[in-house]
């Protein structure tokens, strides 16, 4: 019964204009990185060599596929969490200002079902968009820039990845990515259980995802306990995976940290739905 | 006038005992370094700076007569803006000042320390130290300083092409200290101040090891295109 209505919440996903604005916006989002990339590439990229080439020459096939796609993931993980919360927090709110959710309960399912299928039809969504993502990011990108190096810019400095080693790092970082988005997924769907319409949910998924990102940024002593259990701090771990050496244990601490988050917020979603009245 | 005549004898010593002046030495190594008309070269190139981790890497160099280089490689490579054809270049205008500051010995190798000066101010060049050995007029160790880049010391080895001057091995150290990472691009959430402040070394090394040299064997301008 759990995968039936799983499929039928995907289906009503599909349904709804909404979601194919979100696939509608990555794409357009990313056709104009790349097209900036093809336009004016090497002008960005001389941006973060400037300082390295009054003393050094970098020579080789700098401006390609795979650093077009770790740009444009750099670029849009911080926006596609809004293109997830737009679906995923009107799942429960949703059926909650039109009505249909009494119909729901009526049906032979659980209510703590209910909910467990609207999180893993959210969950297949926000996979889809990141698989969307990564196809667009990486093979249509490596198909116009071709193949290379990959030059990678953190505080500490530039990390030049071989080509060789660069592809199980994209599909592992996309796994955190997923996991990162996911967890906006039932932050949204969590909220959703406590709202009647689908507009407060979504807003306030993004006010919480802003907060969060503000209060990491803040180099301020004060809140240097938090940083390390707010799940914005663990949103950017993907791109742990494009460090030398890879910092493992931070990622494995980032993983845990969004997995537990995960839990928390679909569990509140189900003790909430469960409690819910929906007969009102 | 016995004062004089002193200052004449010690200024006019080398020429009665037979050692060579700066210019002397300076325009030996030139000679040798002209001699190359044209140069193409397996390149293994492995960079030691702090700021930067890149693996070791396999290049192609090609040069040609004046100022022609270009380096061919699969992956991205780091080579030092100067160092490879400047001296060259420097030396071949000629418009210098050269004088012999002292006799050091360099990897094994007795050398002649010699400061060059430009004459005019306009130019990149600043000063150029280089170590020459007399016995084989190769450069064996050199200090450049410009105006934009610095100051990079290099150090050479030779192997088979020593009668042409050119080195089966050149260590650039370089001076890190201009280095300066793009803020809002190097923005890291996750790392506190304290951990972004934690700096390495101010010198980084660039190590080059050249094999398989082809040379004047007439290499085409298409090349360099």
């Amino acid at each position: 019964m759990l995968l039936k209505n799983t499929w039928n919440e995907f289906i009503k996903i599909l349904s709804k204009p909404r979601s194919y604005l979100g696939v509608g916006a990555l794409t357009l989002l990313i056709a104009i990185i790349i097209f900036a990339m093809k336009a004016d590439g090497k002008s960005i990229i001389s941006f973060v060599t400037a300082s390295f080439e009054q003393t050094l020459t970098f020579n080789g096939h700098i401006l390609n596929g795979y650093l077009i796609a770790f740009i444009i993931l750099q670029m849009l993980i911080v926006h596609v969490p809004l293109l997830v919360a737009l679906v995923t927090g009107d799942l429960i709110a949703g059926e909650a200002a039109m009505g249909t959710i009494r119909m729901l309960a009526t049906k032979p399912i659980s209510r703590t079902n209910i909910v467990l299928s609207k999180f893993i039809a959210g969950a297949a969504y926000t996979l889809f968009i990141i698989l969307w993502m990564g196809f667009l990011a990486l093979f249509v990108s490596t198909a116009i820039f071709g193949t290379g190096d990959v030059i990678v810019l953190n505080s500490d400095g530039l990390v030049i990845l071989p080509e060789a080693d660069v592809l199980w790092r994209f599909g592992a970082g996309f796994c955190v990515a997923f996991l990162s988005l996911l967890t906006v997924s039932s932050l949204s769907i969590c909220l959703s259980a406590f709202a009647e319409n689908s507009i407060g949910p979504i807003v306030a998924t993004m006010a919480i995802i802003i907060l969060f990102t503000i209060i990491g940024s803040l180099d301020v002593t004060v809140f240097d306990s938090i940083k390390p259990y707010l799940f914005t701090t663990h949103m950017a771990s993907w791109r742990s995976f494009f460090e030398d050496p890879v910092p493992w244990s931070a990622i494995r601490e980032s993983v845990i940290i969004l997995v537990v988050h995960n839990i928390v917020l679909v569990t509140v979603a189900v003790i909430r739905f469960n409690k819910k009245d929906i007969t009102s | 006038m016995r004062k004089i005549a002193q200052l004449f004898l010690l200024l006019a010593l080398p020429l009665f005992t037979g050692a060579q002046t700066a210019d002397d030495v300076v325009s030996k190594v030139l000679t040798k370094l002209n001699s190359v008309k044209d140069y193409k070269v397996s390149a293994t190139i492995k960079a030691n700076i702090p700021m930067i981790k890149i693996l070791p890497n396999e290049a192609t160099i090609y040069f040609k007569q004046k100022d022609k280089f270009k380096v061919e490689s699969k992956g991205i490579t780091i080579l030092p803006k100067q160092g490879f054809t400047d001296i060259n270049n420097f030396l071949a205008k000629k418009d210098y000042i050269a004088v012999i500051n002292d006799t050091v010995t360099t990897g094994g190798v007795k050398t002649y320390l010699i400061s060059v000066i430009p004459n005019s101010a306009g130019g990149e060049m600043i000063l150029a130290k280089l170590w020459i050995d007399p016995e084989r007029s190769v450069i064996m160790k050199s200090q450049i300083t410009t105006k934009s880049n610095g100051t990079v010391t290099t150090s050479y080895t030779y192997g088979d092409q020593v009668k042409y001057g050119l080195p089966s091995k050149m260590v650039f150290e370089i001076d890190i200290k201009k280095f300066k990472l793009p803020k809002s691009v190097a923005a890291d959430i996750n790392k506190s101040s304290a951990e972004k402040k934690k700096k390495a070394g101010n010198k980084g090394t660039i190590t080059i090891t050249l094999t398989d040299y082809a040379v004047n064997k007439g290499l085409s301008d298409s090349i360099f295109k």
